[in-house]
Parts: structure tokens; C-alpha cells; sequence
């Protein structure tokens, strides 16, 4: 199975990766050596709708959009599609409700992440820099867990080793990361975004193909698996997973801040307005397209899950084997990685902009030390690139303890961040106090009850995660004094309107 | 628009998003679950799949396209000279 026809698409793509980000740091070399970090970090907020679009999508679908959400399919059938489609929210709840009041205030203070305007908001270095531990740490569970997932598959479909295929991907988008920084991860976000439509249409036709046409699969389906056309699916999909799936991947996505950055990212309200259309359309797109391909295996891999290894992770590579010859299917698995690479680029330029911007940086502005743009530069693509290459490492033979991070960290970002932002944000009398309890008081609480399984009322602890988190900002808030006259004007303008 | 217009404008624009979202979850409910038991199908898929699941998308990018032509309002994220 294993030859190089069907390494050559993947090989190609990652190569057009890594072109576009050298173009994009020559083109941006005189905004760079203005100030680097603003264009490093923040692509000096020039991003136009559709690529604002790409990039929110992309970075929010990650490679189990298309390994574990189809795998799961393939077990619930359309309940999990019925499921997943919650997900059409999340483009336009973030950049709708953050989208410009973020960006005026970011505009304001210069900001360059959100961190920036968290510290502006409430003035508490505790806050900025344990914010950034959170970041730090789950971003890096994250990105292994994504390049883990990856690897596996490239190993599945193309017969490469599990190694070569995470050096493939893995080295080459640390380095145009690197390279490329946020403007360069954006456009390269648009074509993953693409490639990821184009791979999973591919792979439907396939499918189709070798399973006789839609309806023949489908009344496979009906015939011998009628549970999979029932929302509940004779439960196996209960109501409780449901609203949790509202909650972990709908609502609460508003604030994880690798979304929330994009905010301070645009160029003009026209571009938002766009983006949130086009997001939309995109990411309702993918999350159907790849789920319903789950669904529809069911008529391709017709035995039982132990008969494919045991674990549902088998499914989508077992599907693009079974339906399409080798080069097909080395196209197809650019979606996919891309999924992956999309992800960890955001990912990773958010965790080096944390360690350096927020904490290294602000660490010697406190000693009234600043540093030149030249010396950002350097620490800048080393802060970048060392990460990359840990999370790259520890892929390799990833310890125990990052699946439970990587377990806790989509929820605990939420946690972390969700009343910290929207009472900040929106509500003038929300201080300090509030706000560091919320944080750490939210995440001890989501992390403990992830620990020890407990849940309420059957619900994902994300439940329990971000109601306790309200609670402790109400109780924290009402032990701190309103943050002065100066902050409030930038954050809260209309106040001061006689 | 003054700054402390446009951050009006942002609140208003927050709210109607949220009431967005709400609107797509009522949506969501009603074409999918709502329609569990109609015994419809089309190529052998149930009528709650084509409702809740491609119904939904498609009315959640009708809903952002009311949005951003109806409710929200361009304005320049940079300060004007006139706002103090």
C-alpha cells in the first residue's frame, strides 16, 4: 500500500503551505520592521471578510470534524449529525457579539491579544498571567492531541509510519508558522478551509460510488439499522447529551480566545459583516458534509465495530481506503490534515503571543524595561518555534497525562474565559475581584468535576463548569471597588455620554 | 458616529445576536425533534434529518444575512476626529 503517489498530494499541499507563508513574511517585511508584534501577532488587523471567515472556521474545526465526529455517526446515525449541526452558531455568536466592541477597544489601547484587553479591563497582573498559563497549557494538550489524531490517520490511509507522517505535517507547520505569523496562518487557514470541502466532497463522491448512490445506502440503513433515523436513537442519544452539546460546542464557544482574537483582527466592519455571513455557510458546510459521511459508512463498512479494530477512529480512514484508489485517496486526507494544521497554527501563534506578549513582555515594562522591535522580532520566532517543535516532540510518544489535559482543555478554556470577557465586555461594574474568582475558581471546579466525574442532572461538566464560575464572579464582584474613571471611558463610552 | 454611539451600537448589535442564536436553537428543536415522528421520508431519510439538520443550516445563514443587512450598521473602527 505504501507509495509515494499517494504521499504527493499531502506533500504538494504542505509545500503551498510553506510558499505562501514566505511570501507573506516578504511582503509584510516593512510592516514588520515597524512593529513586529502587532503584525506578527495580529496580521496589523488588515484581514478582509472571507479570509476572517476561513480562519474562525478552520481554526474551529480540528481533525475530529473528520475522524471522531464520523466515526461516531457511523454508531448513532443522524442523531449525531442532528447533533453536531448545533455548531452552524458558533461564527457568528463570537464575531456578533464580541466582534466589534472588541475591536474598537483594541484599537483604542493597541491591543494585540486578549489577553491586552483583559489586562486593560481589569487591571490585575494576577489575572493577565494566569490567563496565559491557561492558554499555554491547554493550547499545547491541544495541539498534541490534534497532531496525534493526524498522524494516526495519515498512518491508516497512506501505509507511512506514524512518524514520517507527523514529521511531514508536524515540522512543516511549526515552520510556516513560524514564518508566516498571523497574517500568513490566516491565509494558509483559507486554503485548509477549502481543501477540507473539497476532500470530504471527494470522498462523498466516492462514497457514493461504491456504496450504489445515496438512497440504496440509505435504505440499507433503513432496513437494518432503523435506530439511526430516530433523534434519540433508541437511546443511544440521549436528551442530556444534547443540551451538553449545546452548551460545549454551541454557546460556549463565544469565549475561547483562539476565536476571540480573530476579533481584534479585521479591517472594517464591512469585513465582519461578511465573515459572519460566509462563516456560516462554511462551517454548516463542513460539519454536514463530514458527519453525513459518517452516517452514510454505515453502507460501506457494514460489520462491527470489532471487526474494524475497535475503535471508531477506524472509520473514516477505513472509508476513504474502501472507496477510493491510492492517489484519491491521498487527495482526500489534505481535508483532514488540513483540519489539523489549521488548527495548531492558531494555536500555536496564540501560546508564543501569551509567553511573550503578555507575560514576557509586560514582565519588563513593570521594571520600566522595553524592549526593540528587533529583540520582539528574535524572541517572537523563538518563542514560536521552540513550542512548535515541544508539542512536535511530545507527539511522538505522548504521555498519559496530555489526554487528560487535552480532556479538560476545550471546556476549561470556556470556563476560563466566558464571564470573564462577557461581564468585562458588557458590564461596567465587573472588576478584579470577579473576575480572577471566576477564572480560577471556574477552572478548579470544571477540572474537579471532570476529574471525578461528577455531573448534574446527567449534564457534561461544562454545566457545572460555567454556572459555579457565575457564581464566584457575583461573589468576587461584590469584594472589589468599579475600576477608575479612565478604563471605564474606553471600555464603556455610552456611560459618559451627557 | 461619536465612539459612545458606536459602542450603542455594538450592545444592540450583541443582543440581537444573542436573540439570533435563540431563534436558531427554537428552530433547530422544532424542525428536528418537532418532526420526529411525522412518518415523511425522502430517499429514505426521515423528514427530522432534512428539517433539523439541513433546515437549520440554512436558516441560520438566512439569520445572518437579516443580521448583517437589517441590524448591523458599518461604521469606522478608528477614531474619528470628532468624537470628544
Amino acid at each position: 500500500m505504501s507509495s509515494f503517489i499517494n504521499l504527493l498530494p499531502v506533500l504538494a499541499f504542505l509545500v503551498l503551505m510553506l510558499g505562501i507563508s514566505v511570501y507573506v513574511q516578504k511582503a509584510s517585511a516593512d510592516d514588520r520592521q515597524k512593529n513586529f508584534a502587532k503584525d506578527y501577532f495580529i496580521g496589523g488587523r488588515t484581514l478582509g471578510g472571507f479570509v476572517l471567515a476561513m480562519t474562525t472556521a478552520a481554526t474551529y474545526s480540528s481533525v475530529s470534524t473528520f475522524v471522531g465526529g464520523p466515526g461516531m455517526a457511523w454508531i448513532i446515525g443522524y442523531g449525531w449529525l442532528y447533533m453536531a449541526i448545533v455548531q452552524v452558531v458558533v461564527i457568528f455568536l463570537v464575531l456578533g457579539v464580541f466582534g466589534k466592541k472588541i475591536a474598537l477597544i483594541a484599537r483604542k489601547i493597541d491591543a494585540v491579544t486578549v489577553i491586552d484587553v483583559l489586562r486593560a479591563r481589569y487591571k490585575s497582573n494576577f489575572l493577565a498571567n494566569f490567563a496565559a498559563i491557561v492558554i499555554v497549557g491547554f493550547f499545547c494538550a491541544t495541539m498534541v492531541a490534534q497532531f496525534v489524531g493526524a498522524a494516526k490517520l495519515f498512518e491508516a490511509v497512506t501505509g507511512y509510519s506514524y512518524l514520517t507522517g507527523l514529521s511531514l505535517f508536524g515540522l512543516i507547520v511549526v515552520f510556516y508558522t513560524t514564518i508566516g505569523g498571523f497574517k500568513g496562518v490566516a491565509i494558509t487557514d483559507s486554503f485548509c478551509a477549502i481543501a477540507m470541502i473539497l476532500g470530504m466532497c471527494l470522498l462523498f463522491g466516492a462514497m457514493m460510488e461504491t456504496g450504489g448512490g445515496f438512497d440504496n445506502i440509505m435504505k440499507h440503513i433503513s432496513t437494518n439499522h432503523p435506530d439511526m433515523l430516530e433523534p434519540l436513537s433508541r437511546g443511544k442519544m440521549p436528551m442530556s447529551l444534547y443540551i451538553s452539546q449545546w452548551m460545549l460546542v454551541g454557546i460556549c464557544t463565544l469565549a475561547l480566545p483562539q476565536s476571540v482574537v480573530r476579533g481584534i483582527s479585521f479591517k472594517n466592519t464591512q469585513a465582519l459583516h461578511r465573515a459572519i455571513v460566509i462563516g456560516t455557510v462554511v462551517i454548516g458546510a463542513m460539519t454536514l458534509v463530514a458527519t453525513v459521511i459518517g452516517v452514510l459508512s454505515k453502507g460501506i463498512l457494514t460489520g462491527d465495530l470489532a471487526s474494524y479494530g475497535g475503535s471508531v477512529d477506524n472509520i473514516t480512514p477505513l472509508t476513504i481506503v474502501k472507496s477510493m484508489g491510492p492517489f484519491w485517496a491521498g487527495v482526500t486526507i489534505i481535508g483532514p490534515i488540513a483540519a489539523t494544521i489549521s488548527t495548531v497554527s492558531s494555536l500555536l501563534l496564540a501560546a508564543s503571543s501569551s509567553i511573550i506578549k503578555d507575560v514576557y513582555m509586560n514582565h519588563l515594562a513593570s521594571q520600566g524595561k522595553e524592549l526593540t522591535n528587533e529583540s520582539v522580532r528574535k524572541l517572537s520566532l523563538a518563542a514560536t518555534v521552540i513550542l512548535g517543535l515541544a508539542v512536535y516532540m511530545i507527539a511522538i510518544t505522548p504521555p498519559s497525562v496530555i489526554w487528560i489535559i487535552n480532556m479538560f482543555a476545550f471546556g476549561g478554556l470556556q470556563t476560563a474565559f466566558f464571564w470573564v470577557l462577557i461581564f468585562g465586555l458588557f458590564w461596567y461594574k465587573a472588576n478584579k475581584n470577579g473576575a480572577i474568582a471566576a477564572m480560577v475558581g471556574g477552572v478548579l471546579v470544571y477540572c474537579g468535576s471532570m476529574a471525578m466525574k461528577i455531573k448534574v442532572l446527567d449534564l457534561h461538566q461544562i454545566v457545572i463548569g460555567i454556572g459555579l464560575s457565575l457564581l464566584f464572579f457575583l461573589i468576587g464582584n461584590s469584594f472589589g471597588e468599579t475600576v477608575d474613571d479612565e478604563t471605564l471611558e474606553i471600555f464603556f463610552p455610552e456611560k459618559f455620554d451627557k | 458616529m461619536k465612539r459612545s454611539e458606536k459602542f450603542r451600537q455594538a450592545n444592540r448589535e450583541a443582543k440581537a445576536t444573542v436573540l439570533a442564536t435563540v431563534a436558531v436553537i427554537a428552530f433547530w428543536w422544532v424542525a428536528g425533534f418537532g418532526l420526529a415522528d411525522v412518518d415523511v421520508s425522502y430517499l429514505h431519510t426521515p423528514l427530522w434529518v432534512w428539517g433539523g439538520c439541513l433546515g437549520t443550516w440554512i436558516f441560520a445563514i438566512l439569520v445572518t444575512l437579516y443580521l448583517t443587512r437589517c441590524v448591523f450598521v458599518d461604521f469606522d473602527l478608528d477614531d474619528e476626529e470628532d468624537t470628544k
